[in-house]
Parts: C-alpha cells; structure tokens; sequence
C-alpha cells in the first residue's frame, strides 16, 4: 500500500470533518419531531442501548436531543458565520479602498464593536430582537465580523501598494472593478479559512447564550438549553445529562477547527506538502 | 502533527473551562460563609438555621410598606406583631387584637388592642402606631392592594378605627398580614433597621448571604422555645449540597430531589394551597381596547373547557411531575373555609371525548378535532425558568393530545405572559390564605372582562361582591362558595370552568432528624417564609 503524503492526509482530513459536521446536520434535522416528545414514563434514565444518552427529568431522549441541539447550533453557526464573513468582506474592503473618510468610520466601527465584550453585546442584540431563533442569528452575526474585517483591510491594503494593482489604476480600470477583478480573487482564500474559522466560535456563542437564558426557549432542543438544565441534576448524581452533549459540544467545535486550518494548508501553497 | 494536537488539547481545555465558568455564573449559588462555626455542628441548643431559595431575601428590607409579609408571598412577619392571625385552618384568630367587630354596614371596622404590648425599644404600642401603620401602607404599599381602607383611626390608646371606602368582609384577613410598627421610630431606612413588638429582633443581616434573627426577650406571647434563627439563602442545588454538608438543619429543596437520601436528615412535605393551573380563555378571538390579541376561538367553547378538565389525570401528573407530593387541585384554594367542595371531579377520558363529540369537535385524519374550520388546537405557554410548570405543561401536553386536542408548549418570560395569558393559556401558579384571591382571577374589572383571563359572569360577580359586603366572615365564606357555584352557575365544571387546576405542590424540605418542627398550616404560593411562621415553636428533641 502506498503511503498517503501530507495534502493527501489533509484532504482527508478536511473532508472526514465536513462529512461528519453534515452527518450530524442533516441527522438531526430529521430527528427534530422526536426532540421534542416527552414521556414520563422513562424519565431519568442512565445511558443504555435504547437511550445512548439517558433520558431527562420528562422523559426526552437525550441522544436525539443533543444530536438536534448540535444540528440547530451548526445551522445558526452557519447563518451567522457566512452573514459575518459577507459583512467583513465588504466592510473591510470599502474601508480600504474607498477613502480614508470612509476607512476612518468604518476602523471606528470595528474598534466599537471590539470594544464591548463580545457576549455582553450579543445578549444585549439577541434581546432586543425578541430573542429566539432570530435574535440569536442577528446577535451572533452583528458581533462576530470584526477581527475577519480588519484582517481584510489590511490585506487590501497591503495589495493596494502590489505593482499590478497601480498598473490597473493606471489604465483607467475603475476602483470598483479593481478591486472586484484583481483584489477579491487573492482575498478569497483568506476569506473561506476566515469564514470556517468563525463557525466555532459562532456555535460556542450560541451556546453560552442560549445557556445563559437569552437565545432560544427551555423547550427547544439547544444545546445551551441542554447544559443549563443539565447543571441543576448534576449535584442529583444524574452526569449523563451534561457530560455527552458537552463532549459533543467540544468536539464539533474542534472538529471545525480541524476543517479550517486544512483549508488553509490546503490553499497555502508554502504548507501544504509540510 | 505534535504542535496540532497540542492546540486542540489547549482547545478543549479551554472549552471546558468556559463551561466550567459559565456554570459558575448560571449557579449562582453563594454557599454560608465559614464564619459562624458552630453552625456546623449540632446547633447549640434553640438555635437553628434554614435554607431559602435567593428570591425570598426580602430586597427591600422589613417594612410592610415594601411588602415584608404582606407582599406577593404572604407570611407571618415574625419582627412585627398584627392584629390578627390565621389559624391552621385558616380561620382569624387575635395576635395583638383582643376584639373586633364590623359594622351593620361594613364601612367601620373597631378594633380593641392589648394594652401591655412593647415595642423592642421599651416604648409601648398604641392605637395610634395601628392607626399610623394602616395610613402608611395604604399610601405607599407598591405591592398589595389598599384601596378598600379609607382611613384609619386611633379613637383612644387601645381601639382603633378602619373606615372603609368598601365594604370588605374578608378584611380580617388583611390585618394577619400587616406588621404593625412604631410611629416613633418609622422612616425611610426602616427596612434595614426593623423595630416591631413580634417574636424576633433582626440582630444581623448580611445582604445576599444571611438574616439573623434573635428571640425577643420582652414578647408578650407564649414562651419562645427556638432563641435565634439564621435564613440562608441559596440555590436549590445549594441547599442541597449545604443539607448534605450538615451545614443547614433545614433546607428547602424540589420534587426533583425526592429520590435522595442525606444521612441525619429526613424528607419533610407539607401540603399547600401552592397550585399550578392554567387558564382557558372564555371569548372568542378578537382584540382588546390597546390593539392586543385577547380571547381564543378554541377554548371560548364551553363544552372545550369542561372535556378538558375530566379529560386531565391529575393522579398520574403528580406521579410524573412531583414523584406524587402533591395532592390533586379542582380549585385556586382547594382546602380553604372559602372553598366549594363540589368543583372535584373525576378523571373520565371516554366522557370527555363524548363531550367534544356532542359539541361537533370531529376528529380529522390527523388525529386532531376540528370544527368549522377550527382547529382544536392552542399555545400553552410556562414561564422560561420554571421547570415544575414546564413539565406539567409537557404533560398536560401528552394527555390532551389522546383527546384529539393539538397542544404546543412553549416558554416565556414574564415581561410578555401577562399579556399573551389573555389569548392563550399560560401555566400559573396561585394560592393564597385570603379568599380575596377568587375575586382577582373570576370578578370582572372595568373592561368588562377578568384580568388574569378574559372571563365574565354576573352571577358570580354579584356573589362575590355580596360576600365583601357580607357583615361577618361565616356569611361571606359561604357567599364565596356560592360564587364558585350555587347550583346553576359557576366556576366548575357544571358551570364554566374558565381556569383548569391541576396540582397543589407539597412543599418539601430536608430536615434534620432531631429538628421537631412545629405543625404547618397549608402553605400559601411561594416556597420561602411560611415555614418558619412558628419557628419559635420549633424544638430540637433527643435522638
């Protein structure tokens, strides 16, 4: 048998991951009617053939339930990361080309949002936006875009000095069509890592503000909600509630960690042989 | 690959101490301070410490006017005395109060104090500290309701005087939870420095942590036989780990723990008029005067409401929900002079789909009933933080679906269940130790409607009103009765059953074993200060 070499792994990599995070998407999408059925007559079950992951305090399977909550957390992870990444691009673009009244407002924006930390802001968004599966998308998505912003604008401006890009202004290329033709294309990969990097931390927000109690509410299959309940059985001796949907948790943001740095051996040319 | 497995580790690591953080924040629980040690062992004799959930740290200090004792969770205010008391069958007996009478009319109500009565600073109370008191609360009570008072006044240093401004039959009930204080040492910061004639003394009281409470030496009353109490307040898992700690004698806890054994203490139930119920709003769907939605095309069938209420298996939700402590409820005060033993009914599934039949609820292909295009269908909501109402909604959830009726639960919080309550039914818990309560959920108000549920009967307004103009209480219980139902119309199930009660939650506490605590009477809504109302009767015993 041949030995695979390092971007082969990669891929493997990449690919096992994004396999594996649309397995659990697209399970729980499926499962989510059973989610939500409650049965008292086998509540608080420990782990064991039939519940994979015990049951709760009404009787819910806990391993639908996780599997659901994950599913719901990857797909507003999803949502909030590509609104994210969209807004970084645009907004780090303007602010680099477009000006520096434009650059000094949009920089501003970027140290204000920055500024105020991160699950303050998103509890304060997600509230007034009536909570909910709603809030939570526009709260993550709102607080999420700025370092990936700011990492653009830098990038452009770095490309705005590179020959090729002054030859282009030079022949009278506008500097909208400049940057759409000769800048986004080099941006790109930057971009796509930026965007999956994201997805961890949108889905670990989601789930701490979901756990605090400001996303969505205690019926749903979340994985916060799950925690936050979780927590209160814990001293009851009743483990299983908080440990598999936590490792679970942990590791679906690890996993897209994983994607996310293959991608970006992958588009690197300098590493991806390494 | 080393240096990737690292950061994944570090990753994880990181995770897990978020978690770990974040757990932290939602627990909120403060566990008692080490510095009072002898709290740990055996209390030193007539001593005793308890456990409370946080919210019953009473904010805003002692003061009646602020709602200690008399606020939304009635109890004895243990630093004051009141006039009267309720008795553990809930009719009036005297605390400070030797007679009192009412009126023909009910507008004048004279009440006789004891003349040997002290304040804790030596001075003596009077009539006029009654009087003073009266005057105060009603001006600037923000949590109970004195409209009834017109004014009241000291006619000597032993009687006073409450003109009303309504008749208020139940009015004796108003007074067993008013704590009298003194004119002479009243003000703005009163309720962190209580002077009263009750049975305790605040000694000491750490914000957020502990309320010490010391025997006052002067009381008039019987002997008191547990010389300091210490309230601690904490989280439910807290109180467990403190109880399990031998750290507390007493602590309250939740159904949920009714399975656990801690060694040297014991599982304490006492049975309450703690209700959880839901209301079914009585008019068809439409809106209200400001625009909101108000009324339900479903549950605006009479026939609907009563199916409902037999269709419900109240025994099998106490064993779901609270491991069986509990007792079934038929009516917001279950148990009370003032209730109307005919609202019990019995569990009947068959009668109840043969109620809905009649009534041309028909079973479409999924199951669901439906009627002219109606679909036998509704939002039952809960509060978000509640996990006892959530599961009793849940089952309620499961055991109307066999009627063919489509319940969608879904919680809320309480900035927006006052409001969505008057469309569609909401979880509530109620239960109070004055009949007052009845006239709050059924009696119309000024729109024309209830307030809690949109609801409206004449009949039953005008036996309420009867029942405050009643001249004494025996009258006005029965009057209250027939509010509830008189044989033709009412509230229950032959009448119109607008609200369906579910369950009265026992109150549970862990209880060291050589603690002798004192008969309860049935606990009123509110797992906190009613069981320590005789705390000073409570004794520790020889094992």
């Amino acid at each position: 048998m041949r030995r695979i070499n390092g971007r082969e792994r990669t891929v493997l990599w990449f690919g096992g991951a994004l396999l594996f995070l649309a397995l659990i998407t697209i399970g729980g999408r499926f499962l989510a009617e059973k989610a939500m059925v409650t049965d008292f007559s086998r509540k608080n079950l420990a782990p064991c053939p039939a519940y994979l992951f015990g049951t709760d305090w009404m009787g819910r399977d806990m391993f639908v339930r996780t599997l659901t909550g994950l599913s719901m957390s990857i797909r507003i992870g999803f949502l909030a990361a590509g609104v994210s990444a969209l807004l970084a691009l645009i907004l780090g673009t303007a602010s680099a080309v477009m000006g520096r009244a434009v650059d000094s407002v949009i920089t501003w924006i970027i140290d204000l949002v920055m500024g105020i930390p991160h699950i303050l802001l998103l509890i304060l968004i997600s509230y007034a936006c009536g909570k909910g599966f709603k809030g939570v998308v526009i709260g993550v998505s709102l607080t999420h875009w700025t370092s990936l912003a700011r990492l653009i604008r830098g990038e452009v401006l770095q490309l705005k000095e590179a020959a090729y890009i002054k030859a282009a202004g030079k022949l009278g290329m506008s500097r909208f069509k400049t940057a759409w033709k000769h800048m986004v294309p080099h941006l790109l990969p930057q971009f796509l890592v930026g965007l999956i990097l994201l997805f961890p931390h949108a889905i670990l927000h989601e789930a701490s503000i979901t756990f605090l109690g400001f996303g969505l509410s205690p019926e749903q299959p979340a994985i916060g909600v799950i925690l936050s309940e979780s927590m209160q059985y814990l001293a009851m001796g009743k483990w299983w509630l908080a440990l598999f949907p936590g490792l679970l948790l942990a590791g679906t943001a690890a996993l897209f960690d994983v994607a996310g740095e293959s991608l970006r051996k992958l588009l690197d040319p300098g590493s991806a042989h390494r | 690959m080393k240096r990737r497995s690292v950061r994944y580790l570090s990753l994880l690591t990181a995770l897990c101490c978020s978690i770990m953080f974040l757990s932290a924040c939602g627990g909120g629980a403060k566990a008692p301070q080490g510095d009072t040690p002898e709290q740990t062992e055996q209390a030193e004799e007539a001593s005793v410490i308890v456990a409370m959930g946080p919210n019953s740290e009473p904010e805003a200090g002692f003061d009646p006017a602020c709602g200690w004792g008399a606020g939304e969770h009635v109890h004895e205010p243990l630093i004051q005395s009141t006039l009267t008391v309720t008795n553990p069958d809930l009719s009036i007996g005297y605390d400070l109060a030797v007679d009192m009478k009412a009126s023909e009319d009910g507008m004048t109500w004279t009440v006789t104090i004891r003349d040997d009565v002290k304040f804790t600073d030596g001075e003596p109370l009077k009539a006029s500290d009654v009087a003073f008191t009266y005057n105060t609360v009603k001006e600037s009570s923000s949590v109970n309701d004195f409209t009834m008072l017109e004014e009241a006044v000291a006619v000597d240093d032993t009687t006073v005087e409450f003109h009303m401004a309504q008749a208020y039959s139940i009015w004796p009930y108003t007074m067993a939870i008013v704590g009298i204080v003194p004119e002479h040492a009243y003000g703005p910061d009163y309720g962190r420095n209580p002077i009263g004639s009750g049975r305790y003394l605040l000694k000491q009281w750490d914000k957020g942590q502990q309320i010490i409470f010391e025997a006052n030496p002067d009381y008039y009353g019987e002997e008191i036989k547990m010389k300091k109490v210490t309230i601690v307040f904490m989280e439910e898992d807290a109180a467990f780990a403190a109880a399990k700690a031998g750290q507390v004698d007493l602590a309250y806890t939740a159904s949920a723990y009714s399975d656990q054994t801690i060694d040297g203490y014991e599982l304490l139930a006492f049975e309450t008029v703690d209700n959880r119920g839901f209301n079914l709003p009585a008019v068809p769907a439409g809106r209200g005067k400001d625009g909101a939605a108000i009324g339900n095309d479903f549950t605006s069938d009479r026939e609907v409401r009563r199916a409902v209420n037999i269709g419900l298996d109240r025994q099998e939700m106490l064993e779901n929900v609270v491991n069986g402590y509990g007792t079934p409820a038929y009516s917001v005060c279950d148990k009370m002079p003032w209730y109307n033993p005919s609202a019990e009914v019995t569990y009947d599934p068959e009668a109840a789909k043969a109620i809905l039949k009649e009534a041309g609820w028909v079973e479409g292909s999924d199951g669901i009933r439906e009627k002219n295009g109606v679909r036998a269908a509704f939002h039952l909501l809960y509060p978000a933080s509640d996990s006892l109402r959530q599961a009793l909604a849940a089952d309620t959830q499961n055991q109307l679906r066999e009627l063919g009726i489509e319940v969608t639960i879904e919680g809320v919080g309480w900035d927006t269940a006052y409001d969505r309550a008057q469309a569609e039914p909401l979880m509530w818990g109620w239960g109070a130790h004055s009949p007052m309560e009845l006239y709050n959920i059924y009696h119309t108000l000024d729109q024309g409607l209830a307030g809690y549920s949109p609801y409206t009967n004449e009949t039953v307004d005008q036996y309420m009103d009867e029942a405050l103009a009643a001249s004494d209480l025996d009258t006005s219980y029965e009057l209250w009765q027939k509010a509830q139902w008189d044989g033709i119309t009412g509230i229950t199930q032959e009448g119109d059953i607008p609200w369906i009660w579910l369950v009265n939650i026992d109150h549970l506490y862990w209880s060291r074993s050589s603690l002798k605590v004192a008969e309860q009477k049935l606990h009123p809504h509110g797992h906190g200060w009613s069981i320590v109302n005789n705390v000073d009767q409570w004794t520790w015993q020889e094992l």
